[in-house]
């Protein structure tokens, strides 16, 4: 948007299709739908049966190929499926070096900017893609300490969910500070697109009505400033000379091959594909950076059940109200429980209250839990009274931490030595495991979220971790899903241990930029892709030499 | 249980009114279709299976899902059968031999919740990556039907729809080769998704569950959302009470 506004010709490839059509009118159509199994049949994501990934937890363990962190790939990119929750990242995030100090085993760092300075990016990003919420119902502490905002949002909240509300007022009998989250989804007609009318497909769904436009909203800013899109074409490789990046090559959904110059080039298919295409191009890396530090989100789930009254949680934004108390390293008990387990501190972090699960999801938890439960006839009636009692899902509070994930040089992408995608170019390899902080982090507040489930009336509360470590041996063997990557590509001042400079500049590309969520040094506590947008708007504005 | 007279009506009635609705490029592919039969003349009203084998997969989803008929305690709650599960797993694996391959529906709207036209009803066609995802994993999937299909009959003496229902139910508990866990998968899938996929007839599966199904462009109205729909008490049952208590027991 930025580069095409400023004149530039700009042309955007994707890899995925595009299920919109006429993204410069008002209100494009979509294709997007109240569709389960859709969403299920990897519609809008990389099918693993032609675009598989590996995953290790650790460099002996033995590999798995399939899913993977498998965000959508598709235009519109992993705002297609979010349910568009936009926290700000936090003071401490962008200097964790310098305000909270180093841990062993991690590389903690600065940002090469602070909170001050992103600040005013925030704003535009909130603007353009139209947030809803009311700032001066942030709590003073611990959320606005560490994320002030200096004006309204561009629409009030819409309507709170009615599970979201029953844990929030559970929070807050045990003196915890729950609130309405900003969100990008409209509480009004916003600028040409409509107001959302709780169809309750949210998270995991395309918005039939692009009352959820996300990253849409830029790319549609671009299109009509005349930058073109190519969807359903992979950049498979850059074309570099000396310290210069002089194109691209890439496939069509044909196999056939073409280049492309430019003046710029720009990487910005998130942690894990930025990475693979980098690495697939040989981009000089004498430090052996590219791919290192890649994080994720921990997401630890707590389920409440409510035997009095169905939740109705298929209605509305999936869930409206957070918690940040737990992503404040000075949570009360917090600092000795890190102490304890021989950390100066750790964080977990904000909690998103309310979500439950659709109907095929609760059918299968149900498939398993028979098995469990009546191995001799692990189906039947039994089955059948399971969806009607509906106890794991219309009577289900869900509630998630999304706990902060520290960069450690052995979590990584790299290439995978033998595993080839569907056209034959080798797929991405995750190796990737929790470090101490995470462990002691997540056993810390794991009892929280039955604590704040219980007070919030639930007449049964559990938590189940995601970590797996053998603390947690439920979670063994499972592949991250969280789908809040970061990491790769990290931005620093110090070329041996990081691969691009504050404007996501390579470090040996003078004009290779990288734009997506590999270049945070940190992971912050909160949803990630507000930072994501407010970043990459502050580097195309430097890149423009409009800033 | 002997529900016999009735299912043959279901089926009669079930065939005949399928064949009325089916586009004449999937009649023209069922003609095209080979696929072993059990020296029965191929029935054409399906996509990839032959009469056989359609017929020993409704009674084994019937009694995964079962209905009225199958299992007294259902009496006016659907199941499978009602729902019509297997031509719901007959579309899926025969999706590619339609020209616009039934993997995934249209939208943005369906005709059940304010809009006029079923934009769900026009498949989607696939991108090259898709299409060679579904190549591969229909062809898995068919091969691991005929084989089921054929583990179940021969579990059941050479006819899985001949023996009883607790003989059939001690079959598919041993989930011969895993495909009593697969067709389970499925058939969660045909009783529960959007109905353009071939299954959930009438809604009966989002019926019986009190789950509305899609919403746009309807929605809901912003009261629905925040306030209680006022009590509705669990009543204990058995299994419920099991789960409770598992659950109340997890560490």
């Amino acid at each position: 948007m930025v580069l095409a506004r400023a004149g530039w010709d700009v042309t955007i490839f994707e890899k995925g299709a595009n299920y919109f059509t006429d993204l410069t009118a008002d209100r494009p159509g979509t294709v997007f739908s109240n569709d389960e199994l859709k969403m299920d049949r990897s519609f809008s994501r990389p099918d693993a049966s032609s675009e598989p990934r590996v995953y290790r937890p650790s460099p002996q363990a033995p590999p798995i190929t399939g899913a993977v962190q498998d965000l959508p790939q598709t235009v519109g990119g992993g705002t297609v499926h979010w349910d568009a929750k936009t926290p700000r990242f936090w003071d401490i995030d962008f200097k964790k070096l310098s305000m909270l100090g180093p841990i062993r085993g991690a590389n903690i760092a600065d940002w090469p900017f602070d909170y001050a300075e992103i600040s005013p990016y925030y704003d535009q990003i909130e603007e353009l893609i139209g947030v809803a919420g009311d700032v001066h119902l942030f709590p003073a502490e611990p959320t606005l300490a560490h994320a002030p905002r200096t004006r309204a949002l561009p629409m009030p909240a819409g309507p709170p969910q009615y599970s979201s509300r029953l844990v929030a007022e559970g929070c807050s009998r045990v003196g915890l500070h729950p609130f309405i989250a900003p969100m990008a989804i409209n509480s009004h007609d916003y600028q040409g697109r409509p107001a959302c009318d709780n169809c309750g497909f949210c998270s995991g769904y395309g918005c039939p009505i692009l009352a959820r436009v996300g990253a849409l909203a830029p790319l549609r800013e671009a299109l009509r400033a005349g930058a073109e899109l190519r969807d359903r074409s992979m950049v498979v490789k850059i074309e570099t000379n000396g310290r210069k990046a002089t194109g691209l090559s890439w496939l069509d959904d044909q196999n056939n091959r073409h280049t492309e110059t430019g003046d710029i080039v720009v990487l910005a298919a998130n942690s894990i594909e930025t990475v693979r295409l980098a690495l697939l191009s040989g981009l000089p890396d004498p430090h052996d950076v590219a791919g290192r530090q890649l994080m994720f989100h921990w997401f630890s789930e707590g389920s409440g059940i409510f035997l009095d009254e169905r939740l109705h949680n298929y209605r509305g934004r999936d869930h409206t109200h957070d918690i940040d108390d737990f992503a404040d390293p000075d949570f009360p008990g917090a600092r000795k429980a890190a102490k304890t387990a021989g950390l100066p501190y750790f964080r977990g972090g904000k909690v998103e209250l309310g979500g439950t699960q659709h109907p095929l999801d609760e059918a299968r938890s149900y498939q398993e839990v028979l098995r469990l439960l009546a191995p001799e006839k692990p189906f039947g009636a039994d089955f059948k009274k399971l969806m009607r009692a509906s106890i794991l899902r219309d009577r289900l509070c869900g509630c998630e931490l999304i706990g902060e994930d520290l960069p450690y040089a052995t979590n990584r992408v790299d290439l995978d030595p033998t595993v080839r995608d569907w056209r034959g170019i080798p797929v991405a390899r995750i190796t990737y495991g929790p470090g101490p902080s995470e462990i002691a982090a997540q056993a810390f507040y794991l009892p929280w979220l039955v604590k704040l489930l219980k007070a919030a009336g639930a007449d049964v509360a559990i938590a189940i971790p995601e970590i797996a470590s053998s603390r947690f041996p439920i979670a063994q063997d499972q592949v991250p899903a969280t789908e809040h990557v970061m990491g790769g590509m990290a931005m620093g001042t110090d070329a041996r241990t990081s691969a691009t400079d504050w404007q996501g500049r390579h470090h040996h590309l003078d004009n290779l930029f990288v734009a997506d969520g590999s270049v945070f040094p940190s992971s912050g506590a909160h949803n990630p892709t507000l930072t994501i947008m407010a970043t990459a708007l502050r580097q195309a504005t430097g890149w423009a030499g409009i800033s | 249980m002997t529900v016999v007279p009735r299912r043959r009506v279901l089926k009669t009635v079930g065939l005949a009114g399928l064949a009325a609705i089916l586009p004449a490029e999937l009649l023209a592919a069922c003609s095209s279709i080979a696929m072993p039969s059990h020296g029965t003349s191929p029935d054409t009203s399906f996509l990839v299976f032959d009469a056989h084998q359609a017929k020993v997969l409704e009674e084994a989803t019937a009694r995964l899902i079962p209905g009225p008929e199958d299992d007294p305690s259902e009496a006016g709650h659907p199941g499978a059968r009602e729902a019509n599960v297997t031509r719901y797993i007959d579309t899926m694996l025969g999706a590619l031999r339609l020209s616009s391959p039934k993997i995934f529906a249209g939208g943005p709207f369906s005709a059940r919740t304010g809009s006029h036209v079923d934009d769900m009803a026009t498949f989607l066609q696939l991108t090259p990556a898709q299409a060679n995802a579904w190549t591969q994993r229909l062809a898995t999937l068919r091969s691991q039907y005929i084989r089921g299909v054929k583990a179940l009959d021969e579990m059941a003496g050479g006819d899985f729809t001949k023996v009883t229902a607790d003989e059939r139910d001690a079959i598919l508990a041993q989930d011969p080769g895993g495909f009593m866990t697969l067709l389970f998968g499925h058939a969660i899938e045909g009783m529960y998704a959007v109905p353009e996929y071939g299954g959930n007839t009438g809604l009966v599966g989002w019926s019986d569950i009190h789950f509305p199904g899609d919403r746009q462009p309807r929605g809901f109205t912003d009261a629905q959302v925040s306030f209680s729909d006022g009590p509705d008490v669990y009543v204990p049952n058995g299994i419920g009470q099991q789960l409770l208590k598992l659950l109340a027991s997890s560490p």
